[in-house]
């Protein structure tokens, strides 16, 4: 900080002196120069550098839940599914054909 | 031994009050026959053990009549080949195997011949109604890769006992007995004179219709616990649990045994993030179809298998083998010799 000021006040006279410099130019120098910028920077800078770091963690653990569940729950919804079909299947047989399920089960 | 009656079970029960329900008398004279010391993990491995593969594999047999019947079995893909820096090399690998059956309720004769020049050949016979004789031998043309073995297992009323004799002076014995109706204790003695290696082990099994479950202890350093429950008709769950305590490494698993009319289907997750499925899909022509999948993200591992089997596959002789093996988990020349065993699947 106290650097900062100090340079801040050593440039003082030398802006004053040379007159043709703008006031816009002055701005930005004096906004470029700022401590606060610099924090910012660094801030964003950080925050880039984390989200980027959370996003490929995120990623890599959805990845590997997602490959989990693929293998152990996935074929086990299909299965649970076609079991369901099967035996819808066989309670509609066993109405139109009038005999008990359990006469139909043992034959599958 | 069957004969040590605790006093307990000779006393009437005690003054049964009618609102409690009556504890079941149990009669020790008549406790049920266990089951073999080897297979007392059956239902986990089972569950969480299938034959998982990588590749391709066809499997035929065909009938010739009653007792005789041969097989065709073909699989291509990659087998690991186990490397010093620890990290896995795949082979890709081709082989076709003609095998011979002969069934009798009284023998049993395998063979089995791989056109990379192994030969199985396994015999189950029954010398007198409770003493049988089995027998498995590996002939392969790479040294030190031929073993034979031989196992005498005595069925008693309530206990079963073993003498198994291998080449390499392998000697072994074991020996379980059911001391209530659930509860079966055994324990097991093995010499290896080639590698002079012994040990002593001891395992317990608790089962009722329920549930099972097991522990196992052994000199070699292996713990080993199991648990399966089954949660209805269709469903069992298991979970295991083994360590080591020689190498201090210990993995616990967790799987689902699902057995649907159409398929059966085995999942399991491990410790070390170790993903597998097993899907037998069951086709109208006595065929089994198979697919198989295994990732380990952690060595970034993938295997998929896929294959047909025919339906009557038991499991039973690919585990005896495997736990065999497992629980003698120290002895490397037997480990890796355990993979082609593991690979024949009879009856």
């Amino acid at each position: 900080m106290a650097s900062s000021k100090s340079g801040k006040r050593a440039s003082l006279p030398r802006s004053n002196s040379d007159n043709n410099e703008g006031i816009l130019t002055r701005v930005s120098t004096a906004v470029s120069q700022s401590p606060i910028v610099n924090t910012t920077k660094q801030a964003a800078s950080d925050a880039g550098y984390i989200t980027k770091r959370l996003l490929k963690s995120t990623g890599k653990a959805a990845w590997i839940v997602g490959t989990t569940f693929l293998i152990l729950v996935v074929p086990l919804i299909i299965e649970m599914d076609r079991e369901q079909q099967l035996n819808e299947l066989d309670l509609q047989q066993a109405s139109l054909l009038g005999t008990p399920p359990s006469a139909i089960a043992p034959q599958k | 031994m069957a004969t040590v009656v605790p006093p307990t079970a000779t006393m009437p029960p005690a003054a049964p009050k009618p609102a409690v329900i009556q504890p079941e008398k149990v009669d020790y004279l008549n406790l049920p026959c266990p089951i073999p010391y080897e297979e007392i993990h059956r239902e986990a491995m089972m569950s969480l053990r299938p034959e998982l593969f990588e590749g391709l594999r066809f499997d035929f047999t065909k009938g010739l009549n009653q007792k005789f019947s041969l097989s065709h079995s073909v699989f291509m893909g990659p087998t690991e080949v186990p490397s010093q820096s620890g990290d896995i090399i795949k082979i890709p690998t081709s082989h076709y195997e003609f095998g011979a059956n002969f069934i009798d309720p009284k023998l049993m004769l395998f063979g089995r011949i791989l056109t990379d020049g192994r030969l199985n050949a396994r015999v189950k016979c029954d010398l007198s109604e409770n003493l049988i004789l089995k027998a498995n031998a590996q002939i392969s043309n790479e040294p030190h890769m031929s073993h034979g073995m031989a196992n005498f297992d005595y069925r008693g009323k309530d206990y079963r006992t073993q003498f198994q004799l291998g080449n390499g002076a392998l000697f072994g014995a074991n020996y379980i007995q059911s001391v209530t109706p659930h509860l079966s204790l055994g324990g097991e003695v093995f010499w290896a004179g080639q590698y002079r290696k012994s040990g002593i082990g001891y395992a317990a099994r608790y089962n009722t219709d329920k549930m099972v479950a097991t522990g196992q202890v052994a000199s070699t350093g292996v713990v080993a616990l199991s648990y399966v429950q089954k949660v209805s008709e269709k469903v069992s769950l298991a979970t295991d649990f083994t360590y080591n305590y020689l190498s201090k490494d210990a993995i616990a698993s967790f799987g689902y045994d699902y057995i649907l009319r159409q398929c059966r289907l085995r999942g399991k997750i491990d410790s070390n993030g170790c993903t597998s499925a097993f899907l037998e899909e069951r086709l109208n022509m006595g065929l089994n179809f198979i697919l198989s999948a295994e990732i380990d993200h952690r060595k970034k591992d993938y295997k998929f298998g896929v294959g047909l089997t025919p339906l009557a596959v038991t499991v039973t002789v690919c585990c005896l083998n495997s736990i065999f093996f497992f629980v003698r988990g120290s002895f490397s020349p037997d480990e890796d010799s355990s993979k082609p065993l593991r690979r024949l699947s009879l009856v």
